[in-house]
């Protein structure tokens, strides 16, 4: 009998330890899964694989309107991937829920060291109560103006460099019979993040917070809501004030309007729309005070989970995303910034206007980050649910914009302190 | 006794002739009725019409026909998404929650209706009060129960998750059909000796016909159609379902509308399809159970 127990005891030891000799799975969820970004990744983790035979990656592509839902899903019933991509919007929402592992150390003592815009570096760590950095930035992205060259060339009007430029030119490239806009703005879902991209730019404001206080209040960045509002219905169609970023692009890229205020995310689209002869890109205006202030877009990287039983087969693999091969190769595809600095002299950003004006800004010394406050938990609810019927008020002129700034800047404000309190 | 073998003659008597219609119609009927009825039916396909415009017209093009015609959107969701996967596992999932739920739903409306039981009342409250629960909120109780019976990343799971779901509104449905078959009926095929099993099946089922495609119809399409149970329970892209594919189209920056048109066709066949050919019972069906019962 006892002989048996042994016997039987190593053969169940035989077959654990057989288990373990098969390559090691690491499970990967792309937080904006399609079939725009799929087939990217799926190459990629090709390389992958045929580079490190002993790791195979498990690639699952989560819908981006659910993936924060999906992470807290998992992350309460403790089933949480290897590596997952994340972005700085929600990204605070997960450290607060003690999922992810700091990368601090891994960066410091592996092949990325010096190697990752300073930045999206910053902007990733400001979102951590901790300062620690808890994804590794892939992409940046920046809002920019996208707009018709042909037509501006057309009607001899040049490349606006101030927000009185832009609304002058829209009001030229209006004509209302022919269903021709010289503008369109977001009203709808995502139109406060957007418009205090906007305010900011034109404002020139550097601090998104003074004194605990903050200064989204300031009648500068209350002139530029009143500019914008002035422009509906006179230089855009009367439907933008529902608009989300979908109806925006299908009005730019359907020919109707000429400029439209989006970010790099929308480059696949409107390049295949309308092709790099007749679009072309701009920063956001400035204003008055002649500064280049820049409220950063949410930052795109990759985070490993605290649950991960493989952390260094993840670790290599999210080494391997932001290496400046695989990194090159993915934001060219996508039009976005790359993270790695290796990639800033290839030959396809010199191809790709956007990019390269994009780039140009963030590298600018004069250029100021304006980092808006992603970390607080309500700021979704704040920029959206809360205020977002607000701005729809002032676009239909039931508000004005200083009564709809001094409710959004109390609310940001109490935010802020209950963070400070909470720390 | 002669007298009770005659007959009224007013009995007799042919009926009255019925009342002789007009040769021509009320022009004004269509109108009131015909045209409204069109302008409703325009307004109801134009969705449609544009979901077809979108999938079969190339990228970029803005014609109102779908004409030059592409199936490179086809060719996208089928092949490059993976709709062959996840059409297969919501036919699945579809086909396994009908077929589970009518079974249940008959077993337990024909309890409800045929049989007097303490807490009859209490029951069928709670059973309706489950409908007021959303989704979302038994998402992380469910999926921990699931976890631990090792249901996650399952099609069983699923059918499963979407049964618990659906059954509480299918029983509710299915007790008022089979109390508006006669008991009676039940009853006398008793008396010819039948069990009450067979009387079930020789009497009641046939008369349930339309209440079974309708119960079965609720319950192919909720399961159809569910996004957050597929999603959340799932994490494989092989398990993956045909509504999460087709918010795979709506990404963070950028919609592709001919993958969500040509998704959303692949998605709205089956179920166009399905009410083509049950419509006629869904109709008799509802209007036997759901109103008189």
């Amino acid at each position: 009998m006892k002989r048996l127990l042994v016997a039987l005891a190593l053969v169940l030891s035989a077959c654990s330890a057989g288990g373990q000799d098969g390559p090691t799975t690491v499970t990967f969820w792309d937080n904006n899964g399609g079939p725009g970004r799929t087939p990217i990744y799926q190459e990629l983790i090709k390389r992958f694989e045929a580079a490190n035979p002993d790791i195979k990656i498990e690639y699952v592509g989560i819908p981006s309107s659910s993936v924060q839902q999906k992470y807290d899903t998992a992350i309460a019933g403790g089933s949480t991937p290897d590596v997952g991509g994340v972005t700085t919007s929600y990204l605070a929402h997960l450290v607060g829920q003690d999922a992810l592992e700091p990368a601090d150390d891994r960066i410091e003592n592996g092949a990325l060291k010096d190697k990752l815009l300073p930045g999206l570096l910053e902007t990733v760590r400001q979102t951590a109560p901790d300062g620690k950095l808890y994804a590794v930035p892939a992409s940046g992205n920046m809002d920019i103006i996208w707009y018709r060259s042909d037509r501006f060339e057309e009607n001899k009007i040049p490349e606006p460099v101030t927000w009185d430029d832009l609304a002058k030119a829209a009001t030229q490239l209006t004509r209302p019979a022919d269903n021709q806009y010289g503008f369109t703005i977001r009203g709808g879902a995502g139109s406060v993040f957007q418009l205090l991209s906007e305010a900011y730019s034109y404002s020139g404001i550097e601090k998104f917070y003074d004194g605990g206080k903050s200064t989204v209040a300031d009648p500068r960045n209350a002139e530029l809501v009143r500019k914008v509002a002035e422009l509906y219905k006179k230089a855009t169609p009367e439907a933008d004030v529902s608009n989300s970023y979908t109806q925006m692009v299908a009005q730019f890229t359907g020919g109707t309007v000429a400029m439209m205020h989006h970010n790099l995310g929308s480059t696949a689209d409107v390049m295949k729309a309308l092709g790099p002869e007749r679009v072309a890109a701009m920063p956001l205006p400035k204003g008055p005070s002649g500064k280049r202030t820049v409220v950063p877009n949410p930052t795109d990287g990759f985070a490993v989970f605290k649950g991960s039983k493989n952390r260094d087969a993840s670790w290599k693999f999210v080494e391997f995303l932001t290496s400046a091969e695989s990194n090159g190769y993915w934001n060219e595809k996508v039009g976005q910034i790359p993270a790695n600095t290796d990639v800033r002299g290839a030959e396809w950003i010199q191809k790709n206007p956007a990019v390269k004006m994009a780039l140009g800004v963030l590298e600018d010394s004069a250029t100021v980050l304006v980092p808006a406050p992603v970390y607080l938990p309500e700021y979704s609810s704040i920029t959206k649910t809360d205020t977002e019927p607000l701005y729809q008020k002032v676009l239909l002129g039931q508000m004005s914009a200083q009564e709809f700034l001094d409710q959004l800047a109390a609310k940001l404000t109490t935010a802020q302190q209950d963070w400070e309190k909470r720390k | 006794m002669t007298q009770t073998l005659t007959r009224p003659a007013t009995v007799l008597d042919p009926p009255p002739a019925p009342p002789r219609r007009k040769k021509h119609r009320d022009p004004s009927r269509y109108f009131r009725l015909h045209l409204p009825l069109v302008l409703y039916l325009l307004f109801t396909l134009i969705p449609f019409y544009w979901m077809v415009v979108f999938a079969f017209r190339p990228a970029g093009s803005t014609s109102l026909v779908p004409w030059p015609i592409t199936f490179e959107h086809f060719d996208t969701v089928w092949n490059g998404v993976g709709f062959g996967v996840f059409f297969q596992n919501s036919l699945i999932i579809g086909v396994g929650t009908l077929v589970v739920v009518t079974v249940f739903a008959l077993m337990g409306g024909y309890a409800l209706a045929r049989f007097k039981f303490r807490g009859q009342r209490v029951f069928l409250l709670a059973l309706l009060c489950t409908q007021f629960i959303p989704g979302a909120m038994m998402l992380i109780p469910l999926f921990v129960i699931f976890k631990s019976a090792g249901l996650l990343n399952s099609l069983t799971g699923l059918v499963i998750a979407d049964t618990a779901f659906q059954l509480p509104l299918a029983l509710i449905l299915m007790s008022g059909f089979v109390r508006n078959v006669p008991v009676e009926l039940e009853e006398a095929a008793m008396v010819d000796g039948c069990s009450r099993l067979r009387a079930f099946f020789a009497v009641t089922l046939p008369q349930l016909k339309p209440a079974i495609v309708a119960v079965g119809s609720f319950a192919f399409i909720g399961a159809w159609n569910n996004f957050l149970f597929a999603l959340m329970f799932a994490s494989k892209q092989d398990k993956f379902t045909l509504p999460v594919g087709l918010s795979y189209a709506l990404g963070e920056f950028n919609t592709d509308f001919g993958a969500l048109a040509a998704g959303g066709v692949i998605a709205a066949v089956p179920v166009v399809l399905v009410f083509a050919v049950v419509q006629r019972f869904l109709v008799q069906g509802l209007s036997a159970g759901a109103v008189k019962g």
